[in-house]
């Protein structure tokens, strides 16, 4: 992508009178960190990029936003947000404007054709992370790591996320700007992670789930980071009644995690950002796919399309299928 | 106190004259993940970074019952903490922030649990031989074999290991094992301060905090804050990964007739940490939540207690979704002062 447009296109939209901040992404402060960055102004965008590291769901500080109650007679301020989004970050907009959670004249949507992130976790692991800012690049088969003025080519297969494997939207659904011609969608992956699982006996899927679920710490991260995430009333959060004990054990840690899946069920646009923010390495994609997968297997229905459908679990149809219901 | 040597090979043997105790340690896959109880047969592992979640959790149990009683009942029952353990292969910050928050949980009455814990522990510490990306321990008063909170030093000098004792329960263990253990001499000391040093020149990241917790006060409006937080997503991450964070809430869990009262890990970044029960909350906002959690390790912990709440683990820059690095934000703090 041409960074040079990338820059243009974002001080414009955030020099606008009807744009509070833009969201877009920076270089972090060191070895492949990327920070999320909100310029409020035109200068604020001068440093902003699109990289195989840009793996932030920026959509996520739409709904994160502290709405904090204002002095006497302060207006609000209702101009409209700005963010930049790859195709899965759009498909959470999306989702978004399905729900209301947003409207879409609140947003700026700017689009940016997403030929695959890197797993930051496995690219620390095959080209350790060093102090010095690190930059990744597309090339025509691959990624190119630049470190010190040196490249190194990798190809594609060895770094690509996961989630980018299985996708099926790199194109932005949702956007008022595109800043690049739309990328050549790939073949997506079979899910293995997930047939694996399915083909457990209970028992096996069981252990397994209880030994990932008892190194969950409960800092709420993978909730927070999620894009669709957003109740103002968390369950987990409730204290009288407690739902949710604030007690760290396999059962409570497992009473949240489900309650985190099911609450995305049908919602969930598979941006994997749950799993690469979790400090303990669950594997928390695992559980949303399989969900999603189950949603589009049994309803033909996925979240995040398109912005004036009805929501999943609100909307009925005579032919629903109904040989699973007891 | 004495400085003995341990040959590897008898590495096995010295885990052994620690029977009796529970043994913590980084082990199995879980490796990089924690400290857990040393499962039998299982030799602990020392070949690792650290671990990401700090051993804190011997001392300060992310859950902790104070006790269980029965609705209507008179009794509590307060769990008995008797058994004895050894945090093997903790590394000096790790140890050192234990010295750290000892101050709070001293501080107007000692908190009986987490006394309880330290009594029962002995931290048989492990120098640093190769710091992390993000480590910056000697910014702030630590270094790679810092002996603060520790009762034993070990030092890996490649064959085999140096082991200072630094307190009566260090010493007490050195002569436990002294069978398996040989005397170590000056050459040996020499090592282990060269390697020191080596480890030291290798810390990368650095901060000098002279200025910071006199100076952070007058920031309280400052717009750093608004800078540094935009992107945090209120997530306990870098508060439940840090050695030295020590907040509780205590809670009673009921069920059925059975209830207990509980103390768990909380975070300042979380909304809820000091909402009132009347909606007000006097940190309403990310700005807020995340200048407290530098107020509190920098300044308001300096002015109470003499040091530093921070101990430059680096955890909290390690596994920050979005990149919020301490060490940029105190560099941000000393620009704008």
């Amino acid at each position: 992508m041409d960074l040079d447009k990338l820059r243009e296109t974002a001080a414009e939209v955030a020099a606008r009178d009807d744009v509070k901040y833009l969201i877009g992404w920076e270089k972090g402060s060191y070895g492949y960190r990327v920070a999320p960055a909100f310029a409020e102004d035109a200068d604020g965008t001068a440093d902003m990029i699109f990289s195989p590291l840009c793996t932030a769901n920026l959509a996520t500080y739409l709904t994160l936003v502290e709405k904090l109650p204002l002095p006497r007679g302060q207006e609000p301020d209702n101009r409209k947000v700005a963010l930049m989004v790859k195709g899965c970050d759009s498909r959470a907009v999306a989702q978004l404007l399905v729900e209301k959670g947003i409207h879409r004249d609140e947003v700026v949507v700017i689009g940016c054709p997403c030929p695959g992130m890197v797993d930051p976790a496995l690219l620390s692991e095959k080209y350790p992370e060093t102090e010095e800012i690190a930059e990744l690049k597309w090339s025509d088969d691959g990624f190119i790591i630049v470190r010190n003025g040196e490249e190194t080519a990798v190809p594609r297969e060895e770094l690509l996320a996961e989630k980018c494997r299985l996708c099926r939207y790199p194109n932005p659904v949702v956007s008022d700007i595109m800043l690049d011609e739309p990328v050549e969608s790939w073949e997506p992956a079979e899910d293995e992670e997930v047939t694996e699982i399915e083909g457990k006996e209970v028992e096996g899927r069981w252990d397994y789930w209880q030994q990932e679920f008892s190194n969950c710490i409960r800092c709420y991260s993978c909730r927070n980071v999620c894009p669709l995430c957003y109740c103002q009333d968390c369950i987990l959060d409730r204290i009288n009644p407690s739902w949710v004990f604030r007690s760290v054990n396999f059962s409570e840690n497992t009473a949240f995690n489900i309650a985190r899946a099911f609450h995305l069920a049908g919602r969930c646009i598979e941006c994997g950002e749950c799993e690469r923010v979790c400090p303990a390495n669950i594997p928390l994609g695992k559980i949303n796919r399989k969900l999603a997968r189950e949603v589009r297997d049994k309803y033909g229905f996925e979240p995040g399309l398109d912005p004036e459908s009805e929501p999943f679990q609100a909307s009925y149809k005579p032919d629903d299928p109904e040989d699973f219901i007891l | 106190m004495s400085a003995m040597l341990l040959n590897k090979e008898k590495w096995p043997d010295f885990v052994e004259k620690l029977a009796g105790k529970t043994i913590w340690a980084p082990q199995g896959e879980e490796a990089e993940m924690r400290f857990a109880p040393v499962t039998e047969g299982e030799a602990p592992a020392l070949e690792y970074g650290n671990t990401r979640v700090p051993p804190k959790q011997a001392v300060f149990p992310q859950t902790e019952t104070m006790f269980r009683f029965q609705l209507g009942g008179e009794e509590l029952e307060i769990p008995k903490l008797e058994e004895e353990a050894v945090l093997l292969g903790v590394r000096p910050c790790d140890a050192r922030s234990m010295a750290i928050v000892d101050n709070l949980f001293s501080w107007d009455e000692n908190d009986p649990y987490y006394f309880k814990h330290r009594e029962l522990l002995t931290l048989v510490g492990l120098t640093c031989t190769e710091p992390g990306l993000n480590c910056f321990c000697t910014s702030v008063g630590g270094g790679p074999a810092s002996k603060e909170g520790l009762d034993l030093l070990m030092t890996d000098l490649g064959d085999q290991y140096l082991l200072e004792a630094i307190t009566e329960k260090g010493e007490a263990l050195l002569k436990a094992a002294g069978e398996v253990l040989e005397d170590a001499g000056d050459e040996q000391i020499k090592e282990k301060e060269r390697l020191t040093e080596e480890a030291a020149a290798n810390i990368k990241r650095n901060v000098n905090p002279d200025g910071i917790p006199e100076g952070l006060p007058g920031l309280w409006e400052d717009p750093l804050w608004q800078r540094v937080s935009a992107s945090c997503l209120g997530c306990g991450t870098c508060t439940y990964l840090c050695p030295t964070c020590h907040c509780f809430d205590i809670q009673d869990e009921v069920e059925g007739f059975s209830a207990r009262r509980c103390r768990t890990w909380d975070s300042c970044m979380f909304n809820e940490y000091t909402m009132h029960t009347s909606g007000h909350n006097p940190r309403p906002s990310r700005r807020e939540r995340t200048r407290n959690r530098i107020n509190h390790k920098y300044s308001y912990y300096v002015d109470k207690f003499d040091v530093i709440a921070c101990v430059g683990c680096g955890r909290c820059i390690n596994l920050c979704p979005v990149n919020i690095d301490i060490v940029d934000i105190l560099r941000q703090v000393k620009e704008a002062l």
